[in-house]
């Protein structure tokens, strides 16, 4: 779905400004309409298409206590159970905050392992019942991390997630997270995976926009003057504009994607980066008003701000 | 066909084999029936049975195990009737002569042994007591004349308590089993140290063990068969994160049975190998049972009834179930046992394995995103009684009191005396208590400020059965007290209590008011208002003033 510009909505971080069939399924959870909130996810063919929906769910304040209520409906039922763990990863980040961890409390991070322990129990019980569900391990990669399981852990379970799904995006992205020094791993591992992914990948996938997501990544670890002298170079901007041409560049690339916006996000704001305002302002008109949290959350706090800043700039320059 | 008939009013099991003839004789005793304080004792008695025999050529051996005793031979007819009958007088009329002697052959025999990787699970499912005591060493050896190897000799060791099997078509001429009379003693009922289940703890960093007690069934074995298999594909095969993997079934001999389930791992392996290893208990827990693994397993164990001489080869567990008061049941109940076993009663099993559940996970991992709880590691409360001091953690005091005592860090360790396992009295004064729970509490007196007599209530409180005298302890081995504690030897940073940190804030606050209020009188005094009592008040306040901030320097320095 491209609007044109003219017509183009604010821009917005939430998904559902700009769909409005997110808007109605979170409608459907807040009004506890279970069956609608079935058929939506049911109706999701694409393994990030379901687990990108399974995380918005997670993300809607207050469905806790409907999806607590479904799962004690129908126990066993794989769904409410990988809903509400997406809900309780949510809660438990924010109960955690996003600060670095010597900001966080001994009070913050029970609650946070508390609640990521709720989450890993049920998961454990989803992708035992259902080892093809590719949502349930990409959560399982998020409570890698927060109950800080390890390197090979995760690895496992990614490799769990990739046997039905090969070429998820969601579930890349997630242990990209985790190969990164941040998490344990090292920039080298990270790097290759994210290339190998993106080479792999059958063209007009989303998995290009984890090479674009490494530069930020390895850019947001260093100090200011090193980070620009760094995204600049000319191999870091060969790797990138490769990695797109075979990823949102290509013809094959599907933009009604729910996780589309987010590859184009990265893009948009790597290619900034290295000063190609052209290629930058073609991914903001794809985007449109489609705005992601990341990775403008790097730039700035205040997302939109910085994904308006960053636009203005394309636009003038490219 | 198993023929059973009788020697000596022993209970007797014959089947016929073709080689050489095979007998064993079990004792419905073992370390289970024993107490911390006198454990060994079986092991004892059933070295002091053998050693007339030390100097024979025939294969013998005695074992001890948690809930029988068994002597085996294999040889000729005559060998197998001097080797029962020796036996059977030995018990009678043990050669305590040797008993200092035999005891530290077991204890060289315990320094020699590898320790079994499941060794601590006993410990933490059942405490110090019954099923938990083969965790533990032969702690009672210290503690065992000869009239206590006698009596437990005379109580367990006895005909009525016996069941003898021999390869053959009769009993051989001339054996006699010249036993005492007795009872037949039930299997002892297991305690328990946890809780709540699933519970888990941690352990040596490159293993996992699970555990689980379950009714002895055909679907219990099957579900160790296949949970088996699934651990060694799973980890092994597909993920290559372990070398060993894989399952067992041990019937516990009181109707239920122990699945034990173990994996190990290389150190850069160990969460994916403890994550997979979650994952394959949880899979059988949904009932996702794969319909080959169970039709191998069961294959595997038709294979068993296929043998030969299969009447033969079942002697000693027949033998075992008999003498435990367990039922014995021909092959082909057992064969259509094995053969009606279902995916749905697999699916039953794992559930209550996995409530049953104890895992030892790798040192610095948890379970508890598994569904698993902490098993606990300290007491829930501490006694009251006298405070002492150590002289190495300033956090630290052990409490002696009238019901028990306690040694406190952060969390408390309680062993009360009436539910104490064993108290090893040490020459130099060292205490070491073990609590029916699993909680010990080992007191080192050059490591506290303890007064003379400090440690009597413990000497006068705890019965006689518990204590274990312990012999001199070579001098390297006795703990020396630092010369300056609290800087050279405290490593972690100790916690501040939070009514110091209040106690310092205002004494601070009160040093500056006084030292302004001194700096007051001060100037005032020299401004021309001459007088004793000014100097005085003035010198008052001082004093009260470095009194303060003396109290300061006292609580800055003790963080």
């Amino acid at each position: 779905m491209i609007l044109p510009v003219t017509d183009l909505p604010p821009v917005s971080t939430d998904p559902a400004a700009t769909r409005p069939e997110l808007a109605a399924l979170r409608a459907a959870v807040r009004s506890h309409d279970w069956p609608a909130v079935s058929a939506f996810l049911g109706g999701l063919d694409d393994p990030d298409d379901h687990s990108f929906v399974v995380r918005f769910v997670g993300e809607i304040g207050g469905s806790e206590d409907f999806l607590r209520t479904v799962v004690g409906q129908a126990p066993g039922a794989t769904l409410p159970m990988t809903l509400l763990a997406a809900r309780l990863i949510e809660l438990g980040w924010e109960a955690r905050s996003g600060y670095g961890a010597e900001h966080v409390s001994q009070v913050q991070f029970r609650a946070f392992h508390e609640y990521l322990r709720q989450a890993e129990r049920l998961l454990i019980e989803v992708t035992a019942r259902e080892p093809a569900d590719t949502s349930a391990w990409t959560m399982r990669l998020l409570t890698t991390r927060g109950l800080e399981l390890g390197q090979s852990e995760a690895r496992r379970r990614y490799d769990h997630a990739a046997r039905h799904a090969p070429h998820s995006f969601g579930t890349q992205a997630q242990i990209l997270q985790q190969l990164c020094p941040k998490w344990g791993g090292t920039w080298e591992d990270a790097h290759a995976f994210a290339r190998e992914c993106a080479l792999a990948a059958p063209e007009g996938s989303l998995s290009g926009a984890l090479v674009a997501t490494w530069h930020l990544e390895r850019w947001l670890s260093m100090d200011r003057a090193e980070a620009n002298r760094y995204i600049v170079q000319a191999h870091v901007r060969a790797e990138v504009a490769e990695a797109a041409a075979r990823s949102v560049d290509h013809p094959a690339f599907r933009r009604a994607g729910y996780r589309a916006a987010y590859a184009l996000n990265t893009f948009a704001m790597a290619t900034a980066l290295h000063g190609d305002q052209t290629a930058a302002a073609r991914y903001f008109h794809m985007i449109g008003a489609e705005a992601t949290a990341l990775p403008w959350s790097y730039h700035g706090n205040d997302n939109v701000t910085s994904f308006l800043w960053f636009r203005k700039n394309a636009r003038a320059k490219g | 066909m198993i023929h059973e008939t009788e020697v000596d009013g022993v209970p007797t099991l014959l089947a016929p084999i073709s080689g050489p003839m095979q007998a064993g004789l079990f004792f419905r005793v073992g370390t289970a029936d024993e107490t911390l304080a006198r454990s060994g004792v079986t092991h004892l008695v059933e070295h002091l049975a053998l050693h007339r025999h030390g100097q024979t050529d025939y294969h013998f051996n005695g074992t001890t195990g948690g809930v029988v005793t068994h002597f085996h031979m294999q040889g000729s007819e005559s060998d197998i009737v001097a080797y029962l009958t020796g036996v059977c007088e030995s018990l009678t009329d043990l050669p305590v002569e040797r008993l200092e002697t035999e005891k530290e052959i077991l204890r060289t025999e315990a320094a020699g042994r590898n320790r079994a990787v499941n060794e601590s699970m006993g410990l933490w499912r059942y405490g110090a007591r019954d099923h938990g005591l083969r965790s533990y060493q032969e702690l009672g050896l210290p503690a065992l004349g000869a009239d206590d190897v006698r009596a437990w000799a005379d109580a367990w060791f006895t005909r009525d308590n016996a069941v003898l099997w021999i390869t053959g078509n009769a009993v051989p001429a001339g054996l006699k089993l010249r036993l005492r009379e007795g009872v037949r003693r039930p299997v002892p009922v297991a305690s328990s140290a946890l809780p709540a289940t699933p519970a888990y703890f941690a352990g040596p960093d490159n293993v996992v063990v699970f555990d689980t007690v379950v009714e002895r069934s055909a679907a219990a074995s099957v579900y160790a068969g296949v949970l088996d298999r699934e651990l060694f594909r799973s980890l092994r095969q597909e993920g290559g994160y372990s070398y060993t993997a894989g399952a067992a079934y041990d019937p516990r001999g009181d109707g239920h049975a122990v699945v034990t389930a173990v994996a190990d791992a290389l150190p850069e392996k160990r969460g994916a190998m403890l994550g997979g290893f979650l994952d394959v208990l949880w899979k059988l827990r949904v009932g996702r049972i794969e319909a080959e693994d169970l039709a191998a397993t069961r294959t595997k164990a038709e294979e068993y009834f296929q043998l030969p001489e299969l009447d033969a080869a079942r002697l000693p567990t027949y033998a075992m179930n008999l003498v435990t008061g367990q039922p014995n049941h021909t092959v082909d109940e057992l064969l259509a046992e094995l053969r009606a076993v279902t995916p749905a009663d697999v699916h039953a099993v794992a559930e209550r394995a996995m409530d049953a559940g104890l895992l030892m996970v790798p040192h610095g991992h948890g379970a508890d995103g598994a569904g698993f709880v902490a098993a606990p590691t300290h007491s829930t409360g501490k006694v009251s009684g006298r405070s002492h001091r150590s002289l190495v953690e300033t956090s630290e005091t052990l409490v002696v009191g009238g019901a028990g005592v306690s040694l406190v860090r952060e969390q408390p360790s309680t062993v009360r005396y009436d539910e104490c396992a064993a108290l090893l009295v040490y020459p130099d004064g060292a205490r070491h208590l073990f609590g029916h729970d699993g909680i010990s509490v080992r007191i080192e007196p050059t490591l506290f400020t303890l007064a003379p007599g400090a440690l009597a209530p413990i000497d006068a409180a705890v019965p006689a059965s518990a204590v274990v005298p312990m012999p001199a302890r070579p001098a390297g081995n006795i703990p020396i007290p630092p010369d300056r504690p609290r800087e050279t030897v405290r490593t972690v940073p100790r916690a501040v209590p939070y009514w110091e940190t209040l106690l310092l804030v205002g004494l601070i606050l009160v040093t500056l008011t006084l030292g302004a209020l001194t700096l007051g009188a001060l100037v005032s005094t020299l401004e021309g208002e001459p007088g004793a009592a000014g100097w005085v008040s003035t010198s008052l306040v001082g004093v009260l003033t470095l009194g303060a901030f003396a109290g300061c320097v006292f609580l800055y320095r003790r963080r």
